[in-house]
């Protein structure tokens, strides 16, 4: 089914970016410099993405037109500049718009101010129903997803990590001793709390748990 | 395709000429005319791809250029520009894309790959005595008309165990196996060798895998230089001296033994998936078997798709990471694009078995590997396949054997319930392999040796 990968939603969003000649800084170079320089201005753990934490991964691109690569392909060219917004992510649509209408305001303002028909953030409604106007079918995936949740990951990780060093450490001992340090082990993982959405290396994964 | 001509290719872009000895002398051009006065000398006593029917030479030569030594030589700058961009930048500037980082980093390197190596001359020998009397020949061409210095030189030799050479690396294992093959380069086909096909049967690999302006595995023709005939019959070599820490080796397979039920040999064999003789493990996966090792209808032939799981090889061995044959499924077309021409050699002697080694000093292996497109096929191989394990669903995880680990990897052995083949983790991988220095080399064809040293090199 297009949109959907089991519990999985695939969006695309597709919005024309508006173009006013007299400007100084053109729109999409506006939306350009703030993406560039989106990683500077923010602090670990506080990307949009991580504040809507059900995305497994998202894209932001500014399509300026079709590349003409010289003949024999025919020489054409889209209508206007377009901010393409790709992102698979956990549970309904409508709940994953009202959210970044919420948790990432300031940003999804930044980004989306420069298009066309843009109604702002502050009505949820007409910014959910803006996003789904410039909606386009999905009918391909991130390769790695594989219907489980963002948060299913993020444990499935830990719990890899985690194993592995647990087997790496005791693996050899007598099967009585194995079996206690197993017991305390398995506890300690159950009580571990989540990693944090964005933990890529092992230690962050296993600091709570070894 | 086109017949080749393997008079114009250097017989060592075809073939691994299985000498025992070798030296390879690093060139300095200072004066661009008298260099290519000097290669003009040279040229007739390269090594081409022509059949021995009357048996080995006593000596080979062959000569490689890196971007800088072609410059030196005065190849015209529309010529420089148009090779492929790793080959501009050379292997010093790829270290982070190569992970050559930390112990493995140029600053780290022997001190001549500071010091301008424009040129490499491979010199084989079938004795010690042919190789003593054909360098100082060859040496005293390249002074005669002055422009070219040697800066420096590289031994490597055959192992010699017990007074017999043999096929074995510093850590024990028989290597040299599974070089694919090519359209159009004569040589008995050994199944297991090329690319399998959808009915399961192996076939060559394009020619273009190997060699410039021929059509590669996706019938495209990789970044060659300009002209045409600069570029066609060529190929580019990887060279890197890999040196060996063997007392850390025979360390951590003795310590890691003492826990492994199925003995210190079988969970060698695990790390790379071949047991130390060459057995591939994937066919004998509990005891060695000289009659595979020994028929070449078995030695290389052997597919993952029965053991996708890892039960007899895991999944991060190092055979398996580095030429994944079927394990990423689609009939192994994923790896088609991906496969190098190994040319190693040991260098350094050999510590036996029932010593501990040494991590200091000179032994290892001058790995050489020959490919069209370095950064589609060796730099892929490197990034991927060693330094990453994701294609191998490893995560993280790096070659047990040759992967930077710099104390922190993990290796894992998936095994069975097989009370002698059980899951098996090793961890705080040390660096076993550490590189310390090299380049990427053009390996120019005939022709193309001529044009350079007549300055004929035309791109317009």
């Amino acid at each position: 089914m297009s949109n959907q990968s089991g519990s999985i939603y695939g969006l695309t969003i597709i919005s024309p970016i508006k173009d006013e000649p007299h400007l100084e800084i053109s729109h999409s170079l506006a939306i350009r410099m703030y993406l560039q320089h989106l990683h500077t201005i923010l602090k670990d753990g506080e990307g949009p993405f991580f504040k809507v934490n059900s995305t497994h991964m998202a894209r932001l691109v500014v399509l300026d037109d079709v590349v003409y690569f010289g003949m024999p392909s025919c020489e054409e060219h889209l209508q206007s500049k377009y901010l393409i917004f790709e992102s698979n992510f956990d549970g309904e649509l409508d709940t994953y718009l009202s959210r970044l209408a919420r948790d990432a305001k300031e940003e999804v303002h930044n980004i989306w101010q420069h298009c066309i028909g843009y109604p702002g953030v502050e009505n949820t409604d007409a910014f959910i129903s803006y996003m789904k106007r410039c909606q386009v079918e999905t009918t391909f995936y991130f390769a790695d997803v594989n219907d489980k949740s963002v948060q299913q990951t993020l444990r499935a990780l830990q719990t890899q990590s985690a194993v592995a060093s647990f087997i790496e450490k005791n693996q050899g001992m007598p099967p009585n001793e194995l079996q206690n340090a197993f017991v305390d082990f398995s506890k300690r993982l159950r009580n571990a709390p989540p990693p944090k959405p964005g933990s890529t290396k092992g230690k962050e994964l296993t600091d709570k748990v070894l | 395709m086109s017949k080749l001509d393997v008079t114009d290719i250097q017989g060592f872009a075809m073939r691994g000429y299985n000498f025992p000895f070798a030296r390879f002398l690093f060139l300095n051009f200072s004066d661009k005319e008298k260099s290519r006065e000097c290669i003009g000398r040279i040229i007739e006593h390269v090594t081409t791809g022509e059949r021995w029917d009357h048996g080995k030479p006593k000596t080979t030569v062959n000569v490689g250029f890196t971007y800088k030594g072609l410059a030196a030589l005065g190849v015209p700058e529309a010529s420089l520009l148009s090779f492929p961009v790793e080959f501009v930048q050379g292997m010093k500037a790829r270290a982070a894309i190569l992970s050559d980082t930390g112990k493995n980093s140029p600053d780290h390197w022997d001190p001549i790959w500071h010091e301008g190596v424009h040129a490499w001359l491979g010199v084989f020998g079938l004795t010690q005595p042919d190789l003593e009397r054909r360098c100082p020949e060859l040496n005293a061409i390249l002074q005669e008309g002055g422009g070219a210095t040697v800066i420096g030189s590289q031994d490597a030799a055959a192992l010699q165990i017990n007074g017999q050479f043999t096929s074995k690396e510093h850590f024990g294992y028989t290597d040299g196996f599974g070089n694919p093959e090519f359209l159009g380069l004569e040589k008995e086909s050994q199944p297991g060798q090329g690319k399998l096909t959808e009915d399961g049967k192996w076939t060559p690999l394009a020619t273009g895998e190997l060699l410039l302006e021929y059509a590669d595995e996706a019938g495209e023709l990789p970044v060659a230089p300009l002209p045409h005939l600069l570029a066609c019959n060529g190929t580019f070599m990887v060279y890197r001296k890999l040196h060996q820490n063997v007392a850390t080796f025979r360390r951590y397979l003795s310590e890691k033994s003492k826990l492994y039920p199925g003995g210190l040999e079988k969970l060698a064999s695990k790390f790379i998936g071949r047991w130390r003789d060459g057995t591939p493990v994937e066919l004998s996966p509990n005891e060695p078997s000289p009659a595979i090792v020994q028929d070449p209808n078995r030695s290389v032939n052997f597919t993952f798709r029965n053991d996708l799981d890892g039960t007899r090889c895991p999944v991060g061995a190092h055979v398996r990471r580095t030429n994944p044959r079927d394990a990423f499924g689609f009939d192994g077309a994923l790896v088609n694009r991906r496969r190098i021409s190994r040319r190693g050699m040991p260098y350094g002697p050999y510590t036996p078995e029932d010593q501990p080694g040494s991590d200091d000093g000179e032994h290892g292996i001058v790995f050489m590997a020959l490919n069209a497109s370095i950064f589609r096929q060796f730099e892929f191989v490197q990034q991927q396949w060693i330094e990453y394990g994701n294609d191998a669903r490893q995560g993280n995880d790096k070659d047990m054997l040759i992967g930077n680990h710099e104390g922190h990897g993990k290796f894992m052995i998936q095994g069975s319930a097989d009370r002698l083949n059980p899951p098996f983790m090793c961890g705080a991988l040390p660096n076993f392999v550490e590189l310390r220095g090299g380049d990427y080399f053009f390996i120019p064809s005939i022709t193309a040796l001529r044009m350079i040293a007549a300055h004929s090199v035309d791109p317009r």
